[in-house]
């Protein structure tokens, strides 16, 4: 059998064997993404602003998401959100889909116009859970405006808590803080 | 009178039919052929007797020729009973003479002469009974053990039958034919290479294909052994770099999705997976690896092992490239060069 012959009838093998040599690259990478809360700096389970910082312009309308971290299952929440009177105003709080079930949720807006915001949310219950499976979710999404320029800061308050089905307490271990600069 | 009219009409019709009917004749040439036995010149009768046998089988093979019978061909000695006397066939009145007694188309007569101590000439010649004439004579040096008288033989038996000698007989070919038919058409002449020595070839062949040049050397089932073995190993890459690949295009599309998103349940999510994916490419990155070293180090001995069962030319001893030898007398392994 010729060398030729031998190659053609076993090109094959040859393709096969060529095989042997390959190697790639490993993968690397850096989950350095400064909206994941694995970069934040918080002990789950936690509540944080989402994004952290915003820059905005005077007069403009922005919003930020109440942001639950690997949350246990709650029913119920009392945001007590505090911001700089005179800094920013809320325009408005829509609830997010972290109480969202078969209905909407209830909610009540207290807004003192005096640099506190009192949030309430309760999840309905439907004929699914009265509950929810408790997660990394938005609680909901604060709308504001802001009035004069400046840096203020958002944190949130002592009176924030969260209630299971049974009006237990849900425990939140850390609590992140939101920062706005208005130029 | 009606009756010789009848006849001469009668004459009249069949000469005209006898015109139009032609009938095809050719010269059509069987290929039988009788091998007269070699005439040993200064070489023992039966070995003379073994190269025509081995001649008469390796010609009988190849199928160009219906090659009679030794049996029927030294009836010859009934018909010219002249005791170790065959070289007078070596004319053509004897050998076409024999070839009609015989009755066969072709006759092949030869002889065998030792010229040196290790040097054998081998003369042949085709007689075709038909033609009435010599078809073509061959005369072949050979050098060395009996092993390579057997070769050139069964190199001369390719010729004979106007077959390309093969690789495996081909090395170190010392062969040189004269036609004397002027019908014989020549095989294209290309240019010729130095011969490559049987080793080096069969190192050349394993270091392209694992096990071909042992198969080429006839050492079927290790080289089977090693094209096997880097088959398998060169399956089991091939499916380590699918399953990479795999896990590459999920890390890649992961990863860039996350450097993108914003949202924090996105994220989330999307962290655990990049990891595992980059995991993966490194699992299988590592095993593609792993195989690799293993592969090449069978193919390193499959090389090795190539060029040490590859059979040594004779010829080429210190005629050629190089030669390895081993000098029992100063006890070293000397590497001789030449051009």
């Amino acid at each position: 059998m010729s060398i030729f012959n031998l190659l053609r009838v076993r090109i094959p093998v040859l393709v096969l064997c060529s095989f042997i040599f390959f190697t790639c690259d490993d993968a690397t990478y850096d989950l350095d993404n400064p909206n994941d809360p694995e970069n934040m700096d918080l002990e789950p389970p936690a509540l944080f602003f989402h994004p952290s910082e915003i820059d905005t312009k005077l007069d403009s309308s922005f919003s930020m998401q109440l942001y639950g971290l690997k949350l246990k299952p709650a029913a119920a929440a009392h945001l007590d959100i505090r911001y700089e009177y005179g800094s920013v105003q809320i325009d408005s709080v829509v609830a997010d889909t972290f109480f969202q079930s078969l209905n909407d949720p209830f909610q009540i807006v207290d807004d003192d116009s005096s640099g506190t915001l009192d949030y309430f949310i309760y999840l309905l219950p439907d004929t699914v859970a009265e509950m929810n499976e408790g997660g990394t979710w938005s609680l909901a999404t604060v709308y504001f405006t802001a009035i004069s320029t400046g840096g203020s800061e958002l944190l949130f308050g002592e009176n924030t808590k969260l209630r299971d089905a049974n009006n237990d307490s849900v425990a939140v271990k850390s609590f992140g803080s939101g920062f706005i600069n208005v130029e | 009178m009606s009756i010789i009219r009848g006849i001469i009409i009668l004459q009249f019709v069949c000469f005209c039919f006898a015109s139009e009917t032609t009938k095809a004749v050719s010269l059509k040439t069987g290929s039988q052929l009788a091998i007269l036995e070699f005439e040993g010149w200064a070489i023992s009768q039966p070995l003379t007797e073994f190269l025509t046998e081995e001649f008469r089988e390796t010609v009988r093979d190849l199928k160009i020729f219906q090659v009679q019978d030794r049996g029927i061909t030294n009836k010859f000695k009934i018909f010219k009973p002249r005791k170790r006397d065959y070289w007078s066939c070596w004319s053509e009145e004897c050998a076409l003479d024999l070839g009609r007694k015989l009755g066969v188309n072709y006759v092949l007569a030869g002889n065998i002469q030792k010229k040196g101590d290790d040097e054998f000439l081998i003369k042949g010649r085709l007689f075709s009974v038909d033609m009435e004439t010599i078809l073509n004579e061959f005369a072949m040096n050979s050098s060395g053990i009996t092993d390579s008288l057997l070769l050139e033989m069964k190199k001369m038996a390719y010729n004979v039958s106007g077959l390309p000698v093969p690789d495996t007989l081909s090395v170190g070919s010392d062969l040189s034919q004269v036609a004397t038919s002027e019908d014989i058409k020549q095989k294209r002449q290309w240019i010729q290479l130095p011969p490559i020595p049987s080793k080096i070839k069969a190192l050349m062949m394993s270091t392209a294909l694992p096990g071909s040049g042992q198969i080429w050397a006839e050492r079927k089932y290790p080289g089977y052994g090693f094209m096997g073995t880097e088959a398998t190993l060169g399956t089991a890459a091939l499916i380590a770099y699918l399953q990479y690949d795999k896990a590459w295009g999920g890390f890649e599309k992961t990863y860039s999705d996350y450097q993108k998103g914003s949202d924090p349940h996105e994220l989330i999510e999307l962290r655990p997976k990049i990891i595992q994916y980059a995991a993966d490419t490194r699992k299988y990155n590592a095993f593609m690896k792993n195989i690799r070293s293993v592969g090449l180090s069978i193919w390193a001995v499959n090389m090795v092992h190539a060029y040490l069962v590859a059979p040594s030319d004779d010829f080429f001893d210190g005629e050629y490239f190089f030669d390895l030898e081993y000098k029992t007398d100063v006890n070293q392994v000397q590497f001789n060069v030449n051009f």
